[in-house]
């Protein structure tokens, strides 16, 4: 049995149902162990908006959001809603926590920087000028307003899809309180609560590595999975693989950093930013992994 | 290549995330779930003197969206000697127990002591503490203590509201406390002279004259009222403080029914001993400060403590625990505190048999000047089951002092304030 | 006179305290004050005994918490 729609298809299987619909550039895929149709196109309905919604206001590639009239204040003050209010919050705690390595405003650096397989990289002149135009610090906000200086910009795309999911997860919950639902944007993956008889979700994620095209099947029980790191975005010059983190501190790609890390925590925005933070330590990523007694897969 | 020590961060970024995601903070679900038991197990060793044992079972009881109960029971078991509050003499003496039936003598020299200090306590508590709406907490509580002379019934309330974020808490809270006190032969009229049995020719003579030394009714009360006024402050991610400011007032029958002051002559001869006057009020002030500071490894709590009477007792406490994690699943924590008073206005180590008899006056040296300081050590272990076990050893020692009384005579070759040393040994157990 | 000074001075003391709305915490970074450790209740059985010890050896008590009433060992 299936109903597609414009924005979602819905198919059931022998012990559960699947939600598929397409946004934030990833496949998204909702599973239930339920067989009941009007839960299911509730739990659709509500994912689809939710997760529109999300990314039509954070999104930088739109020009009518809150994101893009933040990015085009010119240091005039810009009205935020609560929500917008802990997502800065919880980058600012981000950076504070990871030394200034997790910055929402270092992704003016793409400009300078097009991770497209080639040996086009950057020069030390190009970064000098885009740094001064880098730096949370020099964001100021409130409650209600933020103040972006000229030139600089904010970048929810670190951390947006995570957040989607995290939310998603949340909302199922709420919807189907006697339910399991398994969220995965694009193998960003959140469980909203486990199976009432314990056995796992099976899922397939795809394995980064580029070389290898294969589908990793994992099982997860409860909580969330996030992945950093796309082995397909990359510069090669001289032999050196740069990778597409960029160092907010130094304008520079990650040296040393595996080609991906995918995280265990209970919030996909927790493992999103943990396996994030992971890359940007480079050569130390699985150090700075084993500190945070979680469970981690590094690949290099 | 090089080795970066790298913090943990997970569990600050876990708590942002849910704070993201829920717009709520994380609660500590894994405290909710159960009964929270504690148990211990005291023992008080004097050198010579009170020893006491002291069981407690303390329950907590979350019920949900910080709905709290705490249940606590106490039974404690006190044998030994006390001051009596008499001088040392350089040749024995004898005086009559408080009940009227015995004497009991004292070897010259010695400090007198009443050894018939024998008694067990049951106290039962139960609290309620609960939220008001957003901010604000309420508590409510009953106290009840009993012993076989004594009775003590108190009811506390309190309120609490969070400001700034839940990082500035202000608190009020009242107790009353109704005390009642039957001691055994009744209450001794205040500066009345102890009465011997070798002084009279029968029996009856004896018991007319010490019923004499007795009041008519043969228990009395106390009511006391205590404010308290507190602030909690966090300052940051690793420190908070606690400031406290308390008053207490007290009314009714403050005197010790076991305590007698001697009346000694100009060669420091004990003459008689009269039986102990203290005013029937007492107000003290408190003021406490409490600090709270997280280095990574380690608590320390530091605290300090001014209490003012106006008995004229004026005290400086100073406190400090000290925790240490070892690793996970244990620590070791030092505790140190010194403690000194000054002494109350009556308090009198003895009285001159040619000065007129003062309004009030005790030779209870625990109201006179003092200084003692505590030492000890806890050792705490989680167990495999979650359980965690604890063993605590302490040392008191309590050094009274002169404060300005010249001894006559005989006195002055007398240890008139004797120093007092004590064990503590606790065992903890919570599960 | 005394007492009244012990009075000014904590009034002062919470006026410069309360004017600091800008310490603190955000509430994710509650994670070491969330610590039971932390808690100014922590330990309450140990300090509830020693209250109980030095209440009936010493002239002064309370505090920390109520120091009234209780028993008949002082």
């Amino acid at each position: 049995m299936q109903t597609t729609t414009a924005e979602f298809k819905i198919q059931f299987h022998p012990d559960y149902a699947s939600i598929q619909f397409s946004a934030m550039a990833s496949p998204c895929d909702l599973l239930v162990d339920s067989q009941d149709p009007e839960l299911i196109e509730k739990l659709a309905l509500a994912s689809v908006q939710e997760t529109k919604r999300i990314e039509n206001k954070f999104s930088r590639y739109l020009s009518n959001n809150l994101c893009h009239a933040i990015n085009q204040s010119c240091g005039q003050p810009v009205e935020i809603d609560e929500e917008c209010f802990r997502l800065l919050e919880f980058a600012n705690t981000c950076f504070e926590l990871s030394d200034g390595l997790f910055d929402l405003t270092s992704g003016v650096l793409r400009k300078i920087w097009r991770f497209d397989g080639s040996d086009n990289i950057a020069t030390q002149a190009q970064v000098e000028q885009m740094l001064p135009f880098i730096g949370w610090q020099k964001i100021h906000y409130t409650e209600n307003h933020i103040c972006v200086p000229e030139h600089m910009e904010l970048d929810f795309g670190g951390i947006g899809k995570e957040y989607a999911v995290s939310k998603v997860a949340e909302l199922a919950l709420k919807l189907a309180p006697s339910n399991s639902v398994l969220v995965n944007f694009g193998g960003d993956i959140q469980v909203s609560q486990a199976k009432a008889k314990g056995q796992p979700w099976q899922v397939g994620i795809e394995n980064p590595d580029f070389d290898q095209q294969t589908t990793k099947l994992i099982a997860i029980r409860q909580g969330s999975l996030a992945t950093s790191g796309d082995s397909r975005r990359y510069l090669l010059c001289d032999g050196i693989r740069y990778s597409h983190i960029l160092n907010p501190k130094t304008g520079w790609p990650v040296q040393g950093a595996p080609r991906a890390v995918t995280v265990a925590a209970n919030q996909c925005i927790q493992a999103g930013c943990l396996a994030t933070l992971a890359l940007l330590n480079g050569e130390n990523a699985e150090a700075f992994l084993q500190a945070q007694n979680i469970q981690y897969w590094c690949l290099r | 290549m090089q080795l970066k020590q790298f913090k943990q961060i997970n569990g600050a970024l876990a708590a942002a995330s849910c704070a993201l995601v829920t717009g709520q903070v994380q609660a500590e679900s894994s405290l909710l779930d159960d009964w929270q038991v504690d148990t211990a197990v005291m023992y008080y060793g004097e050198t010579d003197r009170v020893k006491a044992l002291e069981a407690v079972v303390n329950v907590n009881k979350d019920f949900g969206e910080n709905h709290i109960f705490n249940g606590k029971l106490v039974y404690d078991a006190l044998t030994g000697a006390s001051a009596n509050g008499a001088v040392a003499q350089p040749d024995a003496q004898t005086f009559t127990r408080p009940s009227g039936k015995a004497e009991y003598t004292i070897k010259g020299g010695d400090t007198p002591l009443d050894d018939t200090f024998r008694d067990t306590r049951v106290q039962i508590n139960g609290q309620w503490t609960q939220p008001l709406g957003q901010n604000n907490t309420v508590t409510g509580g009953l106290h009840v203590s009993s012993e076989y002379d004594y009775l003590s019934m108190a009811i506390n309330a309190g309120f609490a509201r969070d400001f700034n974020k839940k990082n500035t808490n202000l608190a009020l809270s009242l107790s009353y406390a109704f005390d009642s006190i039957e001691p055994e032969g009744g209450i001794p009229v205040a500066f009345s002279e102890m009465v011997y049995r070798s002084d009279y020719q029968s029996e009856t003579d004896f018991w007319q004259s010490f019923n004499a030394t007795r009041q008519s009714s043969g228990d009395d009360t106390k009511d006391t009222l205590d404010v308290i006024f507190g602030l909690t402050q966090i300052i940051n991610r690793r420190w908070l403080v606690q400031l406290n400011l308390g008053m207490s007032q007290v009314e009714g029958y403050l005197t010790d029914p076991f305590k007698v002051v001697s009346v000694v002559d100009e060669q420091g001869y004990s003459v008689r001993q009269l039986y102990e006057s203290r005013p029937d009020s007492r107000q003290k002030e408190n003021l406490y400060i409490g600090s709270k500071y997280h280095f990574d490894h380690s608590i320390l709590d530091l605290s300090y403590r001014f209490s003012s009477d106006d008995w004229g007792i004026d005290s400086h406490t100073l406190e400090s625990r000290w925790r240490y994690n070892l690793s996970e699943f244990d620590y070791i924590a030092p505790h140190v505190r010194f403690y000194k008073q000054s002494s109350a206005d009556f308090y009198r180590p003895f009285l001159n048999q040619q000065e007129s008899v003062p309004m009030f006056a005790s030779a209870d040296y625990r109201i006179g000047q003092m200084s003692a300081y505590t030492v000890g050590l806890k050792y705490g272990r989680k167990l495999k089951n979650g359980h965690q076990a604890s063993v605590r050893l302490e040392y008191y020692h309590q050094a009274p002092e002169n404060s300005g009384y010249s001894a006559p005579g005989v006195l002055t070759e007398l240890d008139l304030y004797p120093s007092l040393s004590a064990v503590i040994l606790q065992f903890g157990y919570r599960f | 006179m005394k007492h009244h000074m012990i009075k000014v001075g904590f009034i002062l003391s919470i006026i410069s305290l309360s004017g600091c709305a800008s310490l603190g915490v955000q509430p994710w970074q509650r994670d070491l004050l969330a610590e039971p450790e932390m808690s100014v209740s922590a330990n309450a059985v140990d300090l509830a005994l020693d209250d109980h010890i030095y209440f009936s050896k010493e002239g002064s008590s309370g505090g920390r918490s109520f120091g009234g009433g209780g028993c008949g060992c002082n």
